[in-house]
């Protein structure tokens, strides 16, 4: 498993924007904009990923576009666990996890684990 | 003659040089030093430390007294009171047990190393310390908490809410009295189950730490445990088998994904005292922990040498380090469990909140 410095996937501050997804700022001072659909879409529970094959079986296509996140809480000292508008609920996102699907440009031109 | 005024402030200034060894900080600005009163030519006031099981108490209230005396002119008498108040991690209020400020996870790569001796002597020295400690045994497989701390009666259950037994002023809660004499033959979700209501259905009343005594290994159990509540911490007990320890290290990297800080490791059986002749054999090796420790920048928090003394006591219900407080390995047990306290008291102060902030 890939594994990321320790301060990037320490949040020092976590907002919830409403429904409409969260924002995070990291140890390391980058700051992340997650949007309800996107994070909707890259849900690493096992309905959503194949535990055999580890294929993404739901992803953002099918997800409605005006999928909201109603609520937030974090999960022990790991991770957070969002309740979407949709009725899914089963997804565990580690801190780690999240600073990996960053989407912003710097973030998703940059190889996984590479600084952006 | 000049009469030099002695004032809060100069005594404070002189205070200053006193330094907290763990938290590298003066004990002045970690705001120790509490209802200070000057009479005359005597100080007195409180030193509030962040765990009753200090080591350093003593060498802590020695330099107070000496930088005062030294460094305040016109003082003749100090007074030093040691006290403590265990301080809570921050941590959002609902995902936490109400009233129970640290949470201490035991757990070990595989069974038989001595976790619940381990755990049952942690908890007592604690306790015996002044503080006010919770046992929670979540060994579903082997629960032996309530034989090694003589405890046979039946937590009592009024409202839902189940009364844990108290047993050497500790608080017991173990997922054995959910089963009886029967085995437990679980699947998952019922470990899940019985788990998070051993945490959260129990009525624990204001703990300083609770230590929770996990199965051997890394399983169900354990991701119910990371994932109900904020885990202060876990302590990892190994043989210095090599075999031990490299499944040791498997538990040590699952509570490192689920970002568990890893408060440090025992050895345990790490050396045995011939009871006839006094001679020390190293059976299984010696010092594999300690190594692996350093090699992985943990803590290495002691050795608990193999002796039947601690074995005997466990069985009678009466852990070592009350039975026979004087002995080598009770003091072995005393002093990991110090260690321990002040690891507990850096992680408490180096934690940083995990809120989320609605918009």
């Amino acid at each position: 498993m890939l594994t990321i410095p320790e301060e990037r996937a320490t949040p020092a501050e976590i907002r919830k924007k409403g429904g409409q997804g969260m924002a995070i700022r990291w140890g390391d001072g980058h700051e992340s904009t997650l949007g309800a659909r996107y994070l909707r879409g890259l849900c690493p529970c096992a309905q959503c990923v194949s535990e055999i094959s580890g294929q993404r079986m739901v992803s953002e296509e099918h997800i409605a576009p005006d999928v909201g996140v109603e609520a937030a809480r974090t999960v022990g000292n790991y991770a957070l666990h969002f309740s979407f508008s949709d009725g899914h609920t089963t997804g565990i996102y580690s801190f780690e996890y999240l600073r990996r699907i960053c989407p912003c440009p710097a973030c998703a031109a940059a190889e996984p684990g590479e600084d952006a | 003659m000049t009469q030099t005024l002695i004032t809060e402030s100069r005594v404070l200034d002189a205070l200053r040089s006193v330094m907290d060894p763990d938290l590298k900080r003066d004990i002045v600005s970690l705001n120790f030093i509490r209802n200070m009163t000057i009479d005359g030519e005597s100080v007195s006031f409180d030193v509030n430390l962040t765990t009753p099981a200090c080591p350093v108490k003593e060498r802590l209230r020695e330099q107070s007294r000496q930088a005062v005396l030294s460094q305040v002119p016109g003082v003749k008498d100090v007074r030093v009171n040691m006290t403590a108040e265990v301080r809570r991690p921050p941590a959002p209020e609902t995902s936490r047990i109400k009233g129970v400020k640290n949470i201490i996870a035991v757990g070990s790569g595989k069974g038989g190393v001595g976790k619940s001796t381990v755990a049952s002597n942690i908890a007592v020295s604690l306790a015996k310390s002044g503080a006010s400690v919770g046992l929670l045994d979540a060994d579903i497989y082997g629960p032996s908490i309530p034989i090694m701390m003589a405890s046979s009666g039946e937590p009592e259950v009024s409202n839902q809410i189940i009364q844990p037994v108290t047993a050497h002023g500790v608080k017991l809660m173990s997922m054995g009295y959910l089963s009886g004499e029967m085995p437990l033959i679980w699947r998952g979700p019922m470990a899940h189950k019985a788990l998070q209501q051993s945490l959260l259905g129990v009525n624990w009343g204001e703990l300083d730490y609770l230590v929770v005594d996990l199965p051997p290994g890394t399983g169900d159990v354990h991701l119910t445990l990371v994932q109900t509540v904020p885990v202060t911490g876990a302590v990892i007990v190994s043989t210095p088998q090599d075999v031990g320890l490299q499944i040791s290290m498997k538990t040590l990297r699952m509570f490192q994904q689920t970002k568990v800080p890893v408060l440090g490791i025992v050895e345990n059986m790490s050396y045995y005292v011939c009871p006839h002749c006094g001679g020390r054999d190293d059976i299984f090796g010696h010092g594999g922990a300690k190594k692996a420790a350093e090699t992985m920048g943990i803590p290495f928090l002691g050795e608990i040498p193999l002796d039947p003394a601690i074995r005997k006591h466990s069985d009678s219900g009466r852990p070592v380090v009350l039975a026979e407080p004087d002995s080598a390995s009770a003091r072995a047990l005393s002093e990991m469990t110090g260690a321990l306290a002040q690891q507990i008291s850096i992680q408490a102060f180096r934690t940083i909140p995990l809120t989320i902030i609605e918009e």
